[in-house]
């Protein structure tokens, strides 16, 4: 009796997993993984409206790496080891080209329509970026760029202009500097440590001498003397007393506290930290922050560094339409105004810079467009993992005074020269 | 068969009971060694094909390999002696006589209890440039005008990394080495007291022989973790300033996971096996035959 009784219990357990893996067949979950500074919060309201409007695909967001290297080693320890895990990723504006040489990433050609998708209203920089031999590998969704941040209330006080030069910045971070006499007023902070940063950092004054750093083929350009006069256009500003001597401990994030603080005049960081300079709780330059281009070298034109945030997907994933699909809407316009408008992040579309909507909330964009547009992008080769290593470890060790600008260059030239060429 | 297996004979026992263990081994030693020495030899990341020793080569022609190696090696020549003799004089004040020993342990036992990484970030901070303790008391004791970069300058920031270690290190010393303390028995000092003998003498004569078991033990393990230094100068400097305090064990992780070059990587961590086989091997064949 007591057998019996236990096999039909049993029959009657595997009838209702059944039931309910039947059901659960119809709904695809996508696991989504998105970078703690790239705003999780507003795509998990971009995921909520997708899955009003579809309601068969579930996406789950998983986030994780505080920095775009440290997301990077996460994400190529899951593909090396060609998980299917996660369905879609947002990469960094440097890593398409190497994704899609070790095969991690789907073109996604059939999904979008082909790199046709990427031109129109999408910024020049992108359309580059993303197409690899022809084939769209990844879709923008958030833009970003290096500004240089100032101190608008200082500047008024003590009758400085917007400096258009480094010489002129030098000179109008000295004048706030003395006249104001506080020791932890920096004139000028940037980023020296050893981070992704510092890759900007070293091409800054590079290309603000109108130099290019790689061709079309991503062969190395580099001009040694100009680079070395970009460097020492920084150590300079160590030795003149505009921005600290430890300068090569800097990191993005001290940056933004520092200047949050009330403790730096100009600082160079990314767009996404205006609004952390405007919104944040302990933020006391709340309504005193100005926004600017780079300024030139002299005899030079100011240049930029570009950044930003594409859609990737895992080419060892399983829910590749569904994944297609997603990518079509998370790259849409509409949800680039949305991150624009909720989260002062720099839109992908020329055309959302000048949108009234997004204009009402954050109308510096309508300004930000020509900087956008004149951004230039950093190498994108397959090795990037490496060549951005050697330069930052080597505009750090320079800053820190261990190499000469002069040696360190040749290192560069050396070492880069055997990856890019 | 079965009844063979029902009533084995002695070797067939061994065989039965060693199985297993083997059998573990073999996955998680055996097979991940096997796999890393093929992944050496072939072209893992790109074409798949043979390379034979064009890794190997490329790997001796690295100037950051020989660095790495370098700093490696120094570190292990400074932090292992440096936690002994730190680890053997904290044991001994352990060992003395406290009414509460509980405090002492704790204190003992606390550094060994933290994560590498965490020592590391509270060392960081110690020798920051702008909030470090290291620069205030300096500036306090009248000994500096200025704020030091400890970390950024090369010599500075390798020793900053061999205290950091030495201090984090020597308590699993001391924990090792107050184990034998307490083995020595209490009459043999007695005896020397009456035979006249001082201290310094007792520490010497008794002490130290009749901890050599322990010290040996303890050298061998801090050794071999010396030699795969990674969490503390990692979390540091990330090696630098340049690559002034980079390790063998953080040039693996760069190339196989920064870099995701797996060959490369993989001949790194090939040639760090054999330098750890190696040290392990002399210290089994020279002091542990003197030890027993």
């Amino acid at each position: 009796m007591k057998k019996r009784y236990a096999l039909k219990l049993a029959v009657v357990a595997l009838a209702s997993t059944m039931a309910a893996g039947a059901v659960w067949a119809q709904q695809t979950t996508l696991r989504v993984f998105v970078g703690p500074n790239q705003r999780p919060d507003l795509q998990a309201k971009l995921f909520e409206q997708y899955n009003k409007a579809n309601p068969g695909v579930k996406v789950e967001i998983e986030t994780g790496g505080a920095t775009s290297e440290l997301q990077r080693q996460y994400l190529s320890t899951v593909l090396n080891a060609k998980d299917s895990a996660i369905d879609l990723f947002l990469i960094d504006i440097v890593n398409p080209a190497q994704y899609a040489s070790k095969g991690w990433i789907e073109p996604l050609d059939k999904y979008v329509g082909g790199p046709a998708a990427l031109r129109n209203d999408y910024l020049p920089v992108y359309q580059n970026a993303n197409v690899i031999g022809g084939k769209v590998y990844a879709m923008p969704s958030q833009g970003d760029s290096m500004f240089m941040y100032y101190r608008k209330d200082l500047l008024t006080k003590h009758g400085v202009a917007e400096p258009k030069t480094w010489d002129e910045l030098a000179a109008a971070a000295k004048k706030v500097t003395v006249a104001e006499g506080n020791p932890n007023l920096q004139g000028l902070s940037f980023q020296g440590a050893p981070i992704e940063g510092a890759v900007c950092t070293f091409l800054l004054p590079y290309w603000g001498q109108g130099k290019q750093f790689n061709d079309a083929a991503g062969k190395l350009t580099l001009d040694k003397t100009a680079a070395v006069n970009g460097l020492k256009m920084w150590l300079k500003m160590m030795d003149d007393g505009v921005s600290k001597k430890n300068i090569a401990e800097v990191t993005t994030p001290v940056t933004v506290n520092e200047f949050k603080a009330g403790n730096v005049v100009f600082a160079i960081n990314w767009g996404f930290a205006f609004d952390r300079f405007k919104d944040d709780a302990d933020s006391k330059v709340k309504g005193n922050v100005g926004v600017m281009p780079l300024p030139a070298m002299a005899g030079g034109k100011s240049a930029t560094c570009m950044g930003g945030w594409q859609w990737a997907m895992n080419a060892y994933g399983k829910n590749k339409d569904a994944a297609g699909n997603l990518i079509k809407f998370l790259s849409s316009k509409e949800a680039s105004a949305f991150i624009a408008r909720e989260g002062s992040i720099l839109p992908v579309y020329q055309s959302v810079y000048s949108d009234a909507a997004v204009n009402r909330v954050v109308p510096w964009f309508k300004d930000a467009l020509p900087v956008v547009l004149g951004a230039q992008s950093r190498p994108m080769v397959e090795d990037y993992g490496q060549v951005s290593d050697i330069i930052r470890t080597t505009t750090s060790a320079i800053l820190a005074r261990t190499k000469t600008p002069e040696a360190g260059v040749d290192e560069i030239a050396a070492r880069v020269g055997r990856l890019m060429r | 068969m079965l009844s063979k297996l029902r009533d084995p004979s002695e070797k067939t026992l061994a065989v039965l009971l060693l199985a297993p263990a083997f059998l573990l081994l073999l996955m998680i030693v055996v097979y991940p060694i096997g796999k890393l020495i093929y992944n050496s030899l072939m072209d893992v990341d790109k074409t798949g094909v043979f390379l034979g020793l064009r890794n190997y080569v490329d790997v001796i022609q690295d100037p950051l390999f020989w660095n790495a190696t370098k700093n490696t090696l120094l570190i292990t020549v400074i932090t292992v002696p440096g936690a002994l003799i730190v680890g053997l004089a904290l044991a001994m004040l352990a060992n003395l006589p406290f009414k509460r020993k509980w405090p002492v342990r704790l204190s003992l036992l606390l550094p060994w209890a933290l994560p590498l990484s965490f020592a590391g970030l509270i060392f960081a901070w110690f020798f920051n440039t702008d909030y470090g303790v290291v620069n205030d008391v300096l500036f306090r004791l009248g000994l500096q005008t200025e704020s030091s970069s400890w970390l950024l300058k090369p010599n500075w920031a390798f020793a900053a990394i061999c205290l950091t270690i030495i201090w984090k290190t020597s308590s699993f010393m001391a924990l090792i080495l107050l184990a034998g303390l307490q083995m020595i028995p209490r009459t043999l000092y007695e005896a020397a007291e009456v035979d006249g003998a001082s201290r310094w003498q007792q520490f010497w004569q008794i002490t130290i022989p009749m901890l050599m078991p322990s010290i040996i033990v303890a050298l061998i393990f801090r050794t071999i973790t010396a030699l795969q230094t990674f969490d503390i100068p990692y979390t540091m400097t990330r090696g630098g300033p340049g690559e002034a305090t980079e390790t063998l064990a953080m040039l693996i992780h760069k190339y196989t996971i920064e870099y995701s070059s797996i060959g490369f990587g993989s001949t790194l961590a090939v040639f760090m096996f054999v330098i750890s086989l190696f040290v392990t091997g002399f210290y089994l064949r020279h002091i542990g035959k003197n030890a027993t």
